[in-house]
């Protein structure tokens, strides 16, 4: 038997493959969801069906990306499990509240408030990008869109948010067009 | 390039170098540009949300063919009609816990001696320690300070007992490995004996709470004991 796919060795990889990564896994999970205590139930999901599926992940290095991807089918299962829709709703939940208080400050939970109410669309390619800083290519690949859609709607996602929290956009509406 | 050009890519990606030349010449996008970066450090801020500690799922055996387990070292003393009497009635035990009982226990002990058998890939003969961030994660601050002093921690585990969220852990013994169960509140009034095949284990008093300890039958439990009861204090 290969070592590497035997219990104890197959339970220390995984290990160390998830604990560096949990992070973004939960974070993900929150803004693709918008609700911490499903992101916390897609999380535990994704672990157990990345446990499962560990000896698919041939290249360590592309854990990150494997486990988003993971994450990302997990919270659809989610939703489609309960039938719910993932309505985007103007009003924020008591939960959102909840993490929009943990900002730091007021600018911060500003934007928090904003990056809730932002469309699934445009709020995912943003949290790629900014927080888990994927390349408009990988951004494509994930959510298998082109690369000018996801350029796109970046775009429109940072001027959607700069909009809802009114940020002074230095040189606004004097755009020289030389 | 022109502004609209300009201000476009940064939208798309703040971290867009090019239109020096345009930049150069245009106060207004190099306003925009400063604009830009100070928001996406907001942004960066807002997207980073706290996060809460890491709790593993427990995770069903995949492979075990070179798991130290109890079950397989009695498995080699037992007929061959008892292991497929076990099936059956390991089917059966799945079902009932699939329909959403769980297993019922007379007593701590006897749900501490069934948990050692619930992940077999924690009973492995290994020189290589977990990490002292999965300690820290498992054994938080919160519920025990854990002196590691001569103790080789091999598995670390959050694990539900009677209930309760408590630390698993498994150190090597000289005769393999030995399970240990820190369960800050599980009060009892004297140490008692834990019995099973092939084991040989005890539930000692500690404070307010208790710990399991159990090895193989021939270990010898006592320094293994007085070092883990010394290297634990319970958080408040």
């Amino acid at each position: 038997m290969n070592d590497s796919t035997a219990g104890p060795d197959r339970r220390g990889r995984f290990d160390d493959t998830v604990s560096g990564y949990y992070p973004d896994m939960y974070r993900y999970a929150v803004w693709l969801c918008r609700d911490p205590a499903i992101a916390d139930d897609v999380v535990q999901e994704s672990l157990l069906r990345a446990w499962k599926a560990l000896d698919s992940l041939k290249d360590d290095a592309a854990a990150k990306q494997w486990l988003l991807t993971i994450v990302r089918r997990e919270n659809a299962r989610w939703f489609e499990r309960r039938r719910l829709e993932t309505v985007d709703v103007d009003d924020l939940t008591p939960a959102q509240e909840a993490v929009i208080a943990e900002s730091p400050n007021d600018d911060v939970a500003d934007v928090r408030a904003a990056i809730f109410s932002l469309e699934d669309d445009y709020r995912e390619p943003l949290v790629l990008q900014v927080l888990m800083g994927y390349s408009t290519k990988e951004i494509a690949e994930l959510m298998e869109l082109g690369q000018g859609a996801v350029l796109t709607r970046l775009h429109r996602a940072r001027h959607k948010l700069r909009e809802a929290v009114d940020f002074e956009a230095g040189g606004a509406g004097a755009v020289d067009e030389r | 390039m022109n502004c609209e050009a300009y201000r476009r890519a940064l939208d798309e990606n703040p971290a867009f170098d090019g239109g020096a030349g345009h930049i150069a010449e245009c106060a207004a996008c190099r306003a925009y540009r400063q604009s830009a970066l100070a928001f996406e450090t907001t942004l960066a801020k807002a997207l980073e949300l706290p996060v809460p500690g890491l709790r593993m799922p427990e995770l069903p055996s995949v492979d075990g063919d070179n798991v130290v387990s109890l079950e397989k070292r009695r498995r080699g003393i037992l007929p061959g009609w008892f292991a497929l009497a076990a099936s059956v009635a390991l089917v059966g035990l799945v079902s009932f816990w699939m329909l959403g009982s769980p297993p019922q226990y007379d007593s701590l002990a006897e749900e501490i001696v069934a948990h050692l058998d619930h992940e077999p890939a924690a009973l492995r003969v290994t020189d290589k320690a977990v990490s002292d961030r999965r300690l820290h994660e498992v054994v938080p601050a919160n519920i025990a300070n854990l002196d590691q002093a001569g103790s080789l921690v091999t598995y670390a585990q959050t694990c539900k007992i009677n209930g309760k969220l408590v630390p698993h852990l498994v150190i090597q013994g000289s005769n393999g490995p030995v399970t240990v169960l820190l369960m800050p509140d599980e009060s009892i009034d004297q140490a008692e004996v834990l019995e099973g095949e092939g084991i040989n284990g005890v539930l000692v008093p500690v404070g307010n709470g208790s710990i399991a300890i159990i090895g193989d039958k021939d270990e010898n439990l006592e320094p293994i004991q007085q070092r883990v009861v010394n290297s634990v204090t319970w958080s408040a």
